[in-house]
């Protein structure tokens, strides 16, 4: 996974395609994971982001590769579902796959490099995850699930703003090669 | 085509595969109503339409196919049941035939055995004249049989008529209505003779009675035995009506026999005088074993 995600030089469109350390992928990806657990038992205050989200994001955008982005929002889904208690493989699943794949489409086609862009993308894209997850908990496990409240309004900006800072500091991953 | 369709859109391909697979992850998961899984819920709602539309069809298509070799079954089976029919009823025609035959002949035995001191043959009606004014038939027995010409013919009812012609097998009967049959009779309750004569129609009439005898409807007349044909006290008939006129009453004549219904008679082959015994339907008496009455085939008198 880390050698697919980390290779490739240049897209369809001819948009430039980041590459990163070996390993920093998946060390990210993990970490971001890890911590989204550890936050959790601070109790609201981790409920207002969503790392994994954004991590999904964000090496979308920057690989821009369809493929590869979806791959990666799968298996941090499946991960995701995994870590939690209650929640069927496959739930945040599919939502991260559908988020890596527009992403990485998103990030062939405009620019993704400007904090505004950047957190307009994240914004709508957590609403965009939101609804997915919503559609899927109705039609596969018959649960209401809001597709869009003041909360997650709220949760969608708090993410949005963390999302450009961390953006800011994945950046530095980048490999200069 | 689909593979170029698949190679041109392949990341869109490969991203609805990867739903689909993890959608039926959930689905093998997930627990819906009465705790079935949904692959399972699906599966089946999947597959019991399809089921039902394809139970659906064979059960018309049975249905169908039933009907129609049902109903050519039917055919056959009706044109069978119907030949069984009509052959059941030719049997049961047959059975009935034979069931009066045998109650004729009960009757000709215990009439046979009521009267062991007279000589009587056992005879089958086989024919009639194909003149319709002449009331004769023809009977089984004749000449080797050793019957003869004026021999009475009877039946345990009553007087049938006599023997008129003789041939080798067979005999000629004249019935008692026939014009010209004549039999020496008495009313039984006055004894007053007269002679009970055919008149042409089914009915015999009694001539020579008086006017100042007093005749009812339903008084029984016997034979006289003047006649020396028939015995003595042999029942003819009763009377039917009876009205003045002149010289004589004329009396019409109920006969005993059913003069149109004969089917099996006896011939008396002697005159002697009947002893009139009453064990009809009865056993034989000292439990005595009567003369076989042969109605099939001409055999030796009975003497």
């Amino acid at each position: 996974m880390s050698t697919m995600l980390s290779t490739g030089v240049r897209s369809e469109s001819n948009i430039e395609v980041h590459k990163y350390y070996n390993g920093a992928v998946p060390l990210v990806c993990f970490l971001a994971l890890v911590l989204q657990a550890f936050l959790h038992k601070y109790g609201r205050f981790a409920e207002l982001v969503d790392l994994p989200l954004l991590v999904t994001i964000y090496f979308g955008v920057s690989r821009r590769n369809p493929v590869s982005g979806m791959f990666l929002g799968a298996t941090i889904g499946i991960v995701q579902d995994a870590l939690s208690h209650d929640n069927p493989i496959g739930l945040y699943g599919i939502a991260k796959t559908c988020v890596g794949y527009v992403s990485s489409s998103v990030g062939a086609r405009i620019d993704t490099e400007h904090p505004v862009s950047r957190f307009g993308l994240i914004f709508v894209l957590f609403h965009f995850h939101q609804v997915v997850l919503a559609v899927t908990e109705r039609v596969l496990l018959a649960r209401t699930m809001p597709m869009f409240t003041l909360r997650l309004l709220l949760d969608s900006v708090v993410t949005a703003g963390i999302g450009v800072v961390l953006f800011a500091l994945l950046d530095r991953l980048r490999s200069r090669h | 085509m689909p593979d170029t369709i698949i190679s041109r859109h392949r990341p869109l391909s490969l991203l609805a595969a990867l739903i689909l697979a993890q959608v039926l992850l959930l689905a093998f998961q997930i627990k819906r109503e009465n705790n079935i899984r949904l692959v399972r819920y699906w599966t089946v709602q999947t597959f019991t339409p399809v089921e039902r539309v394809g139970t659906w069809s064979f059960s018309k298509i049975g249905g169908i196919w039933g009907g129609y070799i049902g109903l050519r079954n039917a055919r056959t089976e009706n044109a069978r049941l119907q030949k069984e029919l009509d052959q059941l009823r030719m049997r049961n025609r047959e059975l009935e035939s034979q069931a009066a035959e045998g109650q004729r002949l009960a009757g000709l035995l215990n009439f046979r055995t009521a009267h062991p001191e007279a000589s009587m043959l056992a005879a089958e009606v086989i024919g009639a004249s194909a003149d319709p004014t002449s009331h004769t038939l023809f009977i089984n027995r004749g000449e080797r049989d050793h019957v003869r010409r004026n021999l009475a013919v009877i039946t345990p009812e009553g007087v049938v008529g006599k023997i008129v012609e003789v041939f080798p097998t067979s005999s000629q009967v004249l019935l008692i209505n026939d014009k010209e049959s004549g039999v020496g009779a008495l009313l039984a309750g006055t004894r007053t003779h007269g002679v009970v004569k055919g008149s042409g129609d089914p009915n015999p009439r009694m001539d020579y009675i008086v006017n100042d005898e007093k005749v009812q409807a339903g008084d029984k007349i016997l034979t006289s035995g003047e006649d020396h044909i028939f015995p003595k006290d042999l029942p003819i008939g009763t009377v039917e009506r009876a009205k003045p006129a002149s010289p004589f009453q004329i009396i019409s004549i109920e006969p005993a026999a059913r003069l149109d219904r004969l089917e099996d008679v006896l011939v008396l082959l002697t005159q002697q005088e009947l002893t009139p015994k009453k064990t009809e339907e009865s056993p034989m008496p000292n439990g005595a074993n009567p003369a076989p009455i042969n109605t099939a085939a001409p055999s030796a008198p009975h003497h």
